[in-house]
């Protein structure tokens, strides 16, 4: 069924150029093969179903109101043989390891900045630089519980890393319902294959957020964490529904706690219970309206206080926006240089400043090559992918820059890798990233494998699911990528 | 628990309880409106029918007569009226949604079904036999979500505030429908046949009708069937059943001990299962009797409020 499937000029997760599967492939595409279309078409439909049935659903606001919409799940999963995931660990660990010392430096002794190395204005002229958090000493001296590293290949099979996601990952809900549906829809696919488990992965993730426990309530009384959510109406709600139940911590929204004297409560039946620790999916600014955005309806007031006293954890940190902006991004390779005196493992995409006239003027001639970003924007939006633009779009943008030249960057349009898709009935190439989850506690901890997510419009570079975005499951195989003998 | 888990879960066991007995009543009154010849009394039966399952004050705000068709449209998914099993169904998802990660994964889904089937219906043409279907799916919706938490939800506080929406919301229902039948019965004194009639509809609105021929003769004597549906203290739809589960859930909740702050609320209870059993129903007439029931619902307000104050729940969204 992939006779007729061209790599292209692109880097393929699966298949040659010649048209034969990747050793580590093999074996599924053996599988594949023996599968009639009617079989693939209604595994596929069923897939489908059973994540509609679940409800396990984001949500997509436009003028019209909210439509609940599942996430298209795709059944070619990325494959990565073990020694290739070790070098990714390998990147994650230590890249984190440096964002991490790189927050706890702004926010005390600015180190880095003395060094020269990052620009002081880049740091506290950023809209998430919070000076309320300056001079905080945070558990564990840690800054980012849990971050989504979006990586990308180039057409050299390299991995990259695009972006940092250091405040609110979502997504890790996705990777064990994949797998799970993976499991039930196609478990003739698992037969031959050895790959790693997500089994217990979740109580390394409990285990991470108790390990944080905030300076007061050292001793031995047991610890109560929460997950705060927005509510059922935040398009990532289930993500919050299914990490809070996992991980047998309650669910809470803001209304349901209280700050008195500084220490955090939340409301039950039986009057107020305290709480220790906080997994927020909430933005900084909506945290506590007495401190930032006084017009948050999502937040409690007097949590900012609260967490100042050391009576409460929040993870993570307040603050960290300021190390994942698409510009201090470019920095990163040089904060691990500086805080490990390391060669960074897994690079980054190259990238160019537009405060810069020389390269501001290079990147205006050439917007039909480049890809230019808001440095304040994610998910896609306020993007512009030079290939794929109109002339207008590009006029627009050239205004946009000129008016605010720090405000973007630009970087190569990368030929992202592809992966085969099977969508309506037949098996086409369509570009793919994976999002990493690491966690920080204690110890740092790699999820293994991650959240696939794959751009199912043909020829979409845009992977993300509010715009039409599919998920993959990801295997790790223990064994080395050689397929089992026969 | 929290207080706002604690409120969505009473209120998705209301909600639900709300859509299945609503459900009832309209499909029995479909059977019966074939019967009717008289015109007149068809109007009124479906004045009752929308009293029972909404307010008739709303309903003649927005439609100037009684329409058979636009009743039915009314009552199953009109989004105007709050009460249609439509919203009842979309608010007890809702309730479901918000406590995702306290109630069974297949309480969820069995919601969620509706709700994503509902869109289906809603697109049909509103025959007779589409109607019917959809009621039935409003029954069969309710009946397996209560076999789900019954079967696989622990006993503790979560399936206890489910229980406590669902006993409340039953007695108030009953009683409603009571009311009704009493008020149609002093009306109507005179005509032994359309008193069978009467009540006969009430066992059936109350899906009491099969229990009660294992008790009583087939005869449909008023006060037998009052007396059943207000004190049989084995039928599940009865008045006094549901106020002693109600009871029973609180004492659970309260490990049978009675605090300072649960003190009120014991006391209410204690008080209208005394006013039920220390009632003769089998001697009071059609007056007396309606200010029983009058009372009663007075009495499940009140019960309803005190137990939001004792537990802290939060305003409640969608009382009625």
């Amino acid at each position: 069924m992939l006779k007729q499937y061209d790599t292209g000029i692109f880097y393929d997760e699966m298949m040659n150029t010649n048209g034969t599967p990747k050793r580590h492939y093999q074996w599924f595409y053996e599988l594949v093969e023996d599968f009639s279309e009617n079989e693939l078409r209604e595994k596929h439909e069923t897939a489908q179903l059973n994540f509609l049935r679940k409800g396990i659903t984001f949500t997509v606001y436009s003028q019209a109101g909210g439509t609940e919409r599942t996430m298209p799940f795709d059944f070619v999963p990325i494959i990565i043989p073990k020694p290739q995931w070790n070098k990714i660990e390998e990147g994650m660990k230590q890249r984190l390891k440096a964002l991490n010392h790189f927050l706890e430096d702004i926010y005390h002794d600015q180190e880095i900045i003395k060094a020269g190395v990052v620009p002081r204005g880049l740091v506290e002229n950023n809209p998430y630089y919070y000076k309320q958090v300056q001079g905080l000493d945070v558990p564990l001296r840690n800054h980012v519980f849990l971050a989504g590293v979006d990586l990308i290949r180039d057409e050299n099979g390299e991995y990259r890393v695009l972006e940092d996601n250091l405040r609110n990952p979502s997504g890790m809900s996705y990777v064990f319902q994949n797998r799970y549906v993976m499991r039930q829809v196609y478990p003739e696919l698992f037969f031959q294959h050895s790959i790693e488990t997500l089994e217990h992965q979740l109580s390394e993730l409990q285990q991470t957020v108790m390990s944080h426990v905030p300076k007061q309530s050292e001793g031995n009384r047991s610890l109560t964490a929460v997950l705060l959510t927005p509510g059922m109406y935040n398009s990532a709600y289930y993500d919050h529904v299914f990490l809070a139940q996992q991980m047998g911590i309650e669910l809470v929204e803001g209304r349901d706690l209280v700050v008195k004297d500084d220490v955090v409560y939340m409301k039950t039946i039986r009057g107020l219970k305290r709480v220790d620790i906080i997994y927020r999916r909430i933005d900084d600014d909506f945290l506590d309206p007495e401190a930032f955005r006084p017009d948050s309806a999502l937040g409690v007031n007097g949590l900012l206080r609260a967490y100042k006293a050391g009576n409460v954890s929040i993870l993570n940190g307040i603050g960290n926006g300021v190390a994942d902006d698409k510009a201090m991004y470019v920095y990163v390779p040089e904060m691990i240089r500086f805080y490990l005196d390391e060669e960074p493992i897994i690079p980054n995409v190259e990238t160019y400043f537009l405060s810069d006239p020389e390269r501001m003027d290079y990147v205006l001639e050439h917007l039909d090559e480049l890809v230019v970003k808001n440095v304040g924007a994610s998910g896609g939006y306020d993007m512009l992918i030079g290939p794929q633009s109109s002339e207008e779009e590009r006029e627009l943008f050239r205004e946009k820059i000129i008016e605010k030249p720090n405000q973007y960057i630009a970087q190569p349009t990368i030929k992202l890798s592809r992966a085969p898709a099977y969508q309506d009935g037949r098996f086409y190439p369509c570009h793919v990233d994976l999002r990493v989850f690491v966690m920080n506690g204690e110890k740092t901890h790699v999820l293994p494998g991650g959240l696939s997510r794959v751009a199912l419009k043909e020829g979409s570079l845009v992977v993300n699911s509010s715009q039409g975005g599919g998920g993959k499951d990801t295997w790790i195989l223990s064994e080395g990528g050689e397929p089992h003998a026969k | 628990m929290l207080s706002r888990v604690a409120d969505s879960l009473y209120w998705l066991g209301r909600n639900m309880e709300r859509a299945e007995n609503n459900s009832r009543v309209l499909s029995t009154q479909l059977i019966h409106m074939l019967e009717a010849t008289d015109e007149q009394a068809l109007n009124r039966d479906w004045e009752e029918v929308i009293e029972i399952c909404a307010s008739i004050e709303d309903y003649y705000e927005r439609y100037g007569r009684i329409d058979r068709d636009t009743v039915i449209q009314y009552l199953s998914i009109s989004p105007l009226n709050m009460n249609s099993f439509m919203n009842c169904m979309i608010y007890a998802r809702e309730n479901a949604k918000a406590t995702r990660d306290i109630i069974p994964e297949e309480l969820w889904e069995v919601l969620n079904e509706f709700y994503l089937d509902q869109k289906e219906w809603e697109e049909q043409p509103s025959t007779r036999q589409h109607t019917e279907r959809y009621l039935k799916n409003v029954t069969t919706t309710s009946m397996t979500a209560q076999g789900v938490i019954e079967s696989s939800m622990s006993r503790d506080l979560p399936y206890t505030f489910l229980k406590v929406g669902k006993w409340l919301e039953r007695g108030e229902k009953i009683s409603r429908i009571l009311n009704v039948f009493c008020e149609k019965n002093r009306k109507d004194p005179q005509s032994s046949n359309n008193t069978y009639y009467y009540w006969l509809t009430a066992l059936q609105y109350t899906n009491g009708y099969d229990a009660y021929l294992k008790k009583n003769p087939p005869t449909m004597q008023p006060e037998k069937v009052l007396n059943f549906l207000i004190k049989e203290p084995t039928f599940p739809r009865s008045i006094r059943y549901c106020i002693n589960h109600v009871k029973e859930a609180i004492d659970r909740i309260e490990d049978g001990k009675i605090s300072h702050y649960s003190a009120d609320l014991f006391d209410m209870i204690e008080r209208i299962q005394v006013e039920i059993e220390d009632t003769e129903i089998e001697s009071m007439d059609m007056e007396e009797l309606m200010q029983f029931l009058d009372h009663f619902q007075d009495r499940c307000l009140t019960l309803s409020r005190m137990f939001s104050e004792t537990y802290y729940l939060v305003e409640p969204a969608h009382v009625k």
